[in-house]
C-alpha cells in the first residue's frame, strides 16, 4: 500500500519541484518575484482545501491568519534589526494564528455537533475585524499605507535568492498536506466531512479534530505571511482583509478543493490572470464569480479533476491501466492494540435508567423510564410507535437532553454525556437508517471502526495502522462475504441491505461493553435477517457485551433474545421472558388493541 | 438628564430599530425557513443602488422604494427557483451557492457603478427637537415608520389567515400539505417577502450610510449577530437580539470606539454559540 | 381470502400491486385493494409492519415505487401530495396531528372560513369547543387526536384516510367518532382507517386488510373479532 502511493506522490512532488525551480531560468528574475508572491496565497489556498475540501467546513476568513503572520512577521523583522534576540520570535507568525484558529473553533464547534453556516460568518466577521484593526493602529502597523520598510530576511534578496525559499515552502507544505491526507488520520478527516454525526459514536472527538486541522491551516497561512512580509517589505490591510479571503476561497475553489496541487493551481493561475486582467477589463471579475458559481454547482473537483480525468481518460486509450480507486496490495495484516476504553474495564456493564423524563413543548417523550440491565447478553426493546425506543438511545448518547431523572453505567452518573464520550466508555450505537461513510470504500468503514478506541494519536499517522486485523473483523469478514469481494467499493453504491450488515460490522468492530441496535435486520430480506441475527448472538457471546435491540419483527426478537423490555408512551410497561411478556394481558392490551 | 445622554439614548433606540429592520429579511430567510442566505447583504446594496438609480434618473424618491422592492423581489424568486430548492437537502452547497451570488452582485454594481461611494440626498432634511434636543429629522421619521412596520408585521402574522398558513406550513409540512396548502409556494413567497424587506431596508437607509458595492457584508454580519443572540424562528428573538447586540454596539462605540464595539458584539456572539447555541428565545 | 366486489371505477379507489419505501428499502410490497362509496376499510397490524406507509403512500405523502392508484377514475402519483385535498381526499396522519403552536380552532379553520361544518362535532365533543381558543401545543395525545378527528371529518371529504384516530381518545367519545364515522358512509363518503382499536374498527368498516412486514396476509369482508386479535398477538 505504501509503495504505490508513495512513488505518485514522490512523483508529484518532484515534478512540482522542478518546474517551480525552473522558472527563474527560464523566465526571468522578475517573473519569478511576481510567481513567489502567488505561490504564498497558493499555500493559503491549500489550507482552506484541507479545511474546506477534506474536513467539510467553508473558512470565508482564512485572509486573517496569512495578514496576522504578514504582521507579525513584519514588526519583528522591523525591530530584530535594532534587537537580534527578535529573531527568536519569528515563529510566532506561525503560532499565534494557530492558537487563535484553534481557540475560535473550539468555541464554536463545542455548542453544535455538525459544522453549520457559523463557522463560516464567524471566520468572515473575523477577518473583518482584523482588517478594521489593521488600518486603525496606524501606530503598530501603519495604518491604511501599510507596514513598511520591512527588511529583507537575512542575505536572502527578496528579487532573486527569497523566491528558493518560497519554493522550499511550497514543497514542503504540499508534502505535508499529501502525506496526511493518506495517513489514517486523512481518511478520518474525510469522514468527518461525510458524517460527522457518526464518526463521534465511534469516540472521536471531531470538534477537536476539526480545531487541529484549522489551527494547521492557519499555521500554514501564517509561515506564507511570514514569507511576504519578506518577499514585499510592505504589508498593508489587504492582505488580512475581505477581498483576500474571498479570493482565495474562489481559487480554491476553481483550482480544486480535494488537493492540495488544486489549490495551487487555483492560487497561481486564477489569481495571476486576474492580477493581470483586472485593470484591463472590467468585466473580468463578474466571469470570475460565474466561474466560481458553475464550479459550485457542477465541477466541485475544480480544474485539478478536470485535468486529472483528461489525464486517466487518455491513459485509458493509451492502454494503460489507472485505477480508480489505490488499490491496497493484500498484505497479511497485523494484528491490533487492544481496546482501551475509559471508565470501567472490561466485566459486565451494569446499565440502569432511573426515573428519566424528557419533555419537549408539552409532550412528553420518555415519561419516568426506570430499566437496569445487570448481566451480559441480548436484551430486546419492543412497543408500539412512539413508545420511547429510540429515544431512550439518543438520551443515552447524549442525542436528547433530558428533563429529569438520571441515567448510570457501572454506577457512574453519564446523564447528558457527549456521543463520543460515551462511545469511548465503550457505547456503540447502531442507526435504525444505515449511517455509514457513503463516500469511503468498505474497507475505509471497517478500518475506522478498528481505530475506535483502539488507535492513538502518534498511530493515527502511521500506515502500518490500516493493516490492522482482528479476530472479529475475520469473523465478520467470512459470514458477510461482500465485506473483502467488495472491499474497494464505496459504501455508498451499496445496497440498503448491505450497508445494514456494513454497518452492524462496524459497530461490532468496535468492541463495545454496551451495544446500542436500532432495528438491525429493518429492510433485510429473511435470509439476511437471519445471518444478521446469527452473527449478533455469536459477536455479542464472543465479547462477552450487553446488547439492547429494537426490534418489530417477533420471530427476529424471539431468535435473538431471552429477555424483553416493553415500552409504552414513555415508560417501561413490563420485563421479562418473551413468552411472559405474550401471556400478559397488560401487554396483549397495548398490542391487540380495545381497550387501552 | 443632560442632552448628550437623551442624545445617547436616541442613537442607541435608532441603532435598535435600524438592527430589526436589517436584521428581519435574514430572520425570515434563515430563522424561519432555515436557508442560509450568503447574498443576503447584496439584496440591501441592490435596495440601496436602486436609490441611487432613482436619483440619477430625477425621479421621486417613492420610486426608487418601489424599484427597489421590484428588483429583490425578482431576483429573490429566481433565486429561490433556480438555486435555493434545488439545493435544499445540502445546506453547505446553498451557503456555497449563495455566496457565488453575493460575489456576482457586488462584482457586477461595481462594473456597472464603480467602487467609489455614491450620495443619496435625504428626503426628509433638517433635524427635529425631541426631548429637548435636536436630532435629524429623517433619523426620526424612519424610526417611526420602522416601529410602525414592525407592529403591523407582528399582528399580521399573529391573525391573518395568510400569517396562520405560513406559520403552518414551516412548523408541519406533512400536515400543512395534507390540508391543502401549498408548501413550496409558501417557502417561495415567504423567500421573496424576507429578501425584499431587506431590499427595502437598503432604500430606506441609503441616505444615512455608506453607499458602495461592499456595504451588504456588514449588514450581513450584524442580522446574523442578532440571530445567533436572540434565537431563531420568532420576531420576540429577533427584537431580543437587536436589543443586545445594538446597545452593546452603540454603548462601547460611544465609550471606546467604534472597533471596540464590534468586537464586543463579535465577541459576545462567540459566547452565545458556545454556551446558547440555540440563542435566548429560540422557536426551532 | 376473498377480494370484495369491484366498485364502480368512477367513484372509488382503486390500488393495485402498490409498493413503496425509503431509499432502495420496500417497506410495503404488492398490495391491492379496492374501496367503493359509502365503505369503510380496516387496516390493521402491529407497529412497524407498514400501516403508516400505506397512508402515506395512498396520501401521495411518499412516493409509489411499483403499483397504481386510481382515485375516481384518475391515475394518482405524480403531483405532489397538496393537490390531494382538492381532488376530494383528507388525511389524518398518525404523529404531528395538529399545529401546536396554532388554537384549535385555528386549527380548525385553516383551509375553510365557516365553523358551520363544525358545530355537529361541536356538540359531540364539547371539550374541542371549549378549548378552542387554547393553544393545540397544550392539550393532551388524545385531545389532539380528537381535533385531528374533527377537522379531518368537518373537511367532509369522499375519502377520509385516518392514521390511528384514537390512539389516546377516552373510551366515551371513541364510540361518539364510530357514531359520526357511519353516519358519514350513510352519505356516501369512503374511509380508509388504520387501527389498533378493533372495537372501534369492528363497529364501523366494512372490509378488512391486515399487514404483516409489509405484505397483505389477510384481506376479506367477512371478519370476526378473534380472528383479527390472533394477527395482533406477538
Amino acid at each position: 500500500m505504501a509503495y504505490f502511493q508513495t512513488a505518485k506522490q514522490a512523483a508529484s512532488l518532484l515534478t512540482l519541484a522542478l518546474c517551480l525551480v525552473a522558472v527563474p531560468f527560464v523566465t526571468n528574475d522578475f517573473r519569478a518575484y511576481q510567481l513567489g508572491t502567488y505561490l504564498l496565497y497558493g499555500v493559503v489556498a491549500q489550507g482552506v482545501a484541507l479545511v474546506w475540501g477534506r474536513l467539510g467546513f467553508l473558512p470565508l476568513g482564512q485572509a486573517l491568519f496569512f495578514g496576522l503572520g504578514a504582521y507579525v512577521a513584519g514588526l519583528l523583522l522591523i525591530h530584530a534589526q535594532d534587537n537580534a534576540l527578535l529573531y527568536l520570535l519569528l515563529p510566532l507568525s506561525i503560532l499565534v494564528p494557530a492558537l487563535l484558529a484553534y481557540l475560535v473553533a473550539r468555541l464554536v464547534f463545542a455548542g453544535q455537533y455538525v459544522s453549520g453556516p457559523d463557522f463560516s460568518l464567524i471566520t468572515l466577521a473575523f477577518t473583518m475585524l482584523g482588517a478594521q484593526l489593521a488600518n486603525q493602529f496606524t501606530g503598530l502597523t501603519g495604518g491604511f499605507n501599510g507596514l513598511a520598510n520591512i527588511p529583507q530576511l537575512g542575505d536572502l534578496d527578496r528579487y532573486s535568492s527569497m523566491y528558493f525559499l518560497i519554493v522550499a515552502l511550497v514543497l514542503f507544505s504540499t508534502a505535508l498536506l499529501s502525506w496526511l491526507y493518506q495517513t489514517p488520520l486523512g481518511t478520518l478527516w474525510l469522514a468527518i466531512s461525510q458524517n460527522e454525526n457518526r464518526l463521534q459514536f465511534f469516540g472521536f472527538a471531531t470538534d477537536k479534530l476539526k480545531a487541529g486541522a484549522f489551527a494547521l491551516s492557519a499555521a500554514l497561512a501564517g509561515s506564507a505571511g511570514f514569507l511576504y512580509a519578506a518577499q514585499q517589505g510592505l504589508v498593508t490591510p489587504q492582505a488580512i482583509g475581505f477581498q483576500l479571503s474571498a479570493e482565495l476561497v474562489i481559487w480554491t475553489a476553481v483550482g480544486g478543493r480535494f488537493g492540495p496541487y488544486g489549490a495551487l493551481l487555483g492560487a497561481v493561475g486564477i489569481g495571476l490572470l486576474s492580477s493581470d486582467l483586472r485593470e484591463i477589463w472590467v468585466h473580468w471579475e463578474v466571469l470570475v464569480a460565474l466561474l466560481f458559481i458553475a464550479v459550485v454547482l457542477y465541477f466541485p473537483g475544480g480544474m485539478a479533476h478536470l485535468l486529472l480525468n483528461a489525464y486517466q481518460f487518455i491513459n485509458r486509450r493509451s492502454g494503460t491501466h489507472v485505477p480508480a480507486y489505490a488499490v491496497a496490495p493484500k498484505t497479511p495484516g497485523l494484528r491490533a492494540p487492544p481496546i482501551q476504553s475509559c471508565g470501567g474495564d472490561s466485566g459486565t456493564v451494569h446499565l440502569r435508567f432511573d426515573n428519566v423524563s424528557v419533555q419537549r413543548n408539552e409532550v412528553s417523550i420518555l415519561n419516568g423510564l426506570s430499566l437496569a440491565v445487570e448481566h451480559a447478553g441480548v436484551y430486546c426493546l419492543i412497543g408500539p410507535n412512539g413508545a420511547g425506543k429510540t429515544s431512550s438511545f439518543n438520551v443515552l448518547t447524549g442525542r436528547l437532553a433530558r428533563t429529569s431523572g438520571d441515567i448510570f453505567l457501572d454506577s457512574q452518573r453519564v446523564t447528558g454525556h457527549r456521543a463520543d464520550v460515551m462511545a469511548r466508555a465503550g457505547v456503540g450505537r447502531k442507526f435504525q437508517i444505515p449511517s455509514v461513510f457513503n463516500g469511503l470504500s468498505v474497507t475505509d468503514n471497517l478500518r475506522i471502526a478498528l481505530w475506535s478506541n483502539r488507535a492513538q494519536a502518534r498511530q493515527l499517522l502511521e500506515s502500518t495502522t490500516r493493516q490492522w486485523r482482528t479476530d472479529m473483523l475475520d469473523f465478520l469478514e467470512n459470514t458477510f462475504t461482500f465485506l473483502a469481494d467488495q472491499a474497494d467499493k464505496p459504501a455508498g453504491e451499496l445496497s440498503q441491505g448491505q450497508r445494514q450488515m456494513l454497518e452492524l460490522s462496524m459497530t461490532l468492530l468496535a468492541e463495545p461493553r454496551l451495544l446500542l441496535l436500532d432495528e438491525p435486520c429493518a429492510g433485510l430480506s429473511t435470509a439476511e435477517t437471519q445471518q444478521q441475527i446469527e452473527v449478533i448472538v455469536q459477536a455479542v457471546s464472543r465479547l462477552g457485551s450487553t446488547a439492547l435491540v429494537i426490534e418489530h419483527d417477533m420471530a427476529a426478537v424471539q431468535r435473538l433474545s431471552n429477555e424483553v423490555f416493553v415500552l409504552h408512551q414513555g415508560q417501561l410497561l413490563a420485563n421479562g421472558t418473551l413468552k411472559q411478556m405474550q401471556e400478559s394481558p397488560l401487554v396483549q392490551a397495548v398490542y391487540a388493541g380495545g381497550q387501552k | 438628564m443632560d442632552s448628550s445622554t437623551i442624545t445617547l439614548l436616541l442613537n442607541l433606540v435608532y441603532h435598535v430599530l435600524v438592527l430589526s429592520l436589517v436584521a428581519l429579511g435574514l430572520g425570515i430567510v434563515f430563522g424561519m425557513l432555515g436557508v442560509m442566505n450568503m447574498a443576503q447583504g447584496e439584496f440591501l446594496t441592490l435596495g440601496a443602488y436602486a436609490m441611487v438609480v432613482a436619483q440619477r434618473m430625477q425621479i421621486a424618491a417613492g420610486w426608487g422604494i418601489l424599484l427597489a422592492i421590484l428588483v429583490t423581489a425578482t431576483l429573490g424568486y429566481l433565486i429561490e427557483r433556480w438555486l435555493v430548492r434545488p439545493l435544499q437537502a445540502r445546506p453547505l452547497d446553498t451557503l456555497l451557492a449563495t455566496w457565488g451570488l453575493s460575489l456576482l452582485v457586488r462584482k457586477g454594481i461595481e462594473a456597472v457603478f464603480g467602487r467609489q461611494y455614491q450620495n443619496i440626498t435625504q428626503q426628509i432634511g433638517g433635524s427635529t427637537q425631541i426631548f429637548s434636543v435636536d436630532y435629524p429629522s429623517y433619523r426620526l421619521a424612519l424610526m417611526l415608520a420602522i416601529v410602525c412596520g414592525l407592529l403591523m408585521l407582528g399582528l399580521w402574522y399573529k391573525h391573518s389567515t395568510a400569517g396562520t398558513r405560513l406559520k403552518a406550513s414551516v412548523a408541519n409540512p406533512v400536515l400543512a400539505q395534507a390540508i391543502g396548502i401549498d408548501v413550496k409556494r409558501q417557502a417561495c413567497m415567504a423567500f421573496v417577502c424576507g429578501v425584499a424587506c431587506t431590499g427595502l431596508a437598503g432604500a430606506l437607509l441609503a441616505p444615512l450610510v455608506r453607499v458602495e458595492p461592499l456595504m451588504g457584508m456588514d449588514y450581513l454580519l450584524g442580522s446574523f449577530f442578532v440571530l445567533v443572540v436572540g434565537g431563531l424562528g420568532s420576531l420576540s428573538g429577533l427584537f431580543a437580539g437587536a436589543g443586545i447586540i445594538g446597545s452593546t454596539q452603540v454603548l462601547v462605540s460611544t465609550m471606546l470606539d467604534q472597533t471596540y464595539g464590534y468586537l464586543a458584539v463579535l465577541t459576545l456572539s462567540i459566547g452565545f454559540l458556545w454556551l446558547r447555541p440555540h440563542g435566548l428565545l429560540s422557536n426551532r | 381470502m376473498s377480494l370484495p366486489a369491484q366498485p364502480n371505477h368512477k367513484t372509488g379507489l382503486v390500488v393495485q400491486h402498490i409498493s413503496g419505501g425509503y431509499g432502495d428499502t420496500l417497506v410495503l410490497r404488492g398490495v391491492s385493494f379496492s374501496l367503493g362509496q359509502g365503505q369503510v376499510l380496516g387496516i390493521v397490524g402491529r407497529n412497524g409492519v407498514g400501516k403508516t406507509s400505506l397512508l402515506r403512500l395512498i396520501t401521495g405523502h411518499l412516493p409509489v415505487a411499483g403499483g397504481t392508484v386510481s382515485w375516481q377514475g384518475r391515475r394518482m402519483g405524480k403531483a405532489p401530495a397538496y393537490v390531494n385535498r382538492d381532488l376530494g381526499i383528507s388525511y389524518a396522519p398518525q404523529e404531528a396531528v395538529v399545529f401546536d403552536a396554532l388554537t384549535v380552532s385555528e386549527n380548525l379553520n385553516l383551509r375553510q372560513r365557516n365553523l358551520d361544518a363544525c358545530q355537529a362535532f361541536f356538540y359531540s365533543f364539547p371539550l374541542v369547543r371549549q378549548r378552542r381558543n387554547q393553544k393545540s401545543g397544550v392539550l393532551s395525545g388524545g385531545e389532539k387526536k380528537l381535533v385531528s378527528f374533527v377537522r379531518v371529518m368537518a373537511e367532509g371529504a369522499d375519502l377520509t384516510v385516518m392514521d390511528e384516530p384514537t390512539e389516546g381518545v377516552q373510551q366515551e367519545n371513541i364510540a361518539l367518532m364510530a357514531a359520526h364515522v357511519r353516519q358519514r358512509c350513510e352519505q356516501g363518503a369512503s374511509f380508509i382507517i388504520a387501527e389498533q382499536n378493533l372495537t372501534f374498527l369492528l363497529s364501523v368498516m366494512h372490509q378488512v386488510l391486515v399487514l404483516d412486514n409489509g405484505e397483505t396476509v389477510f384481506q376479506s369482508d367477512a371478519f370476526d373479532r378473534e380472528g383479527l386479535e390472533q394477527f395482533l398477538r406477538i
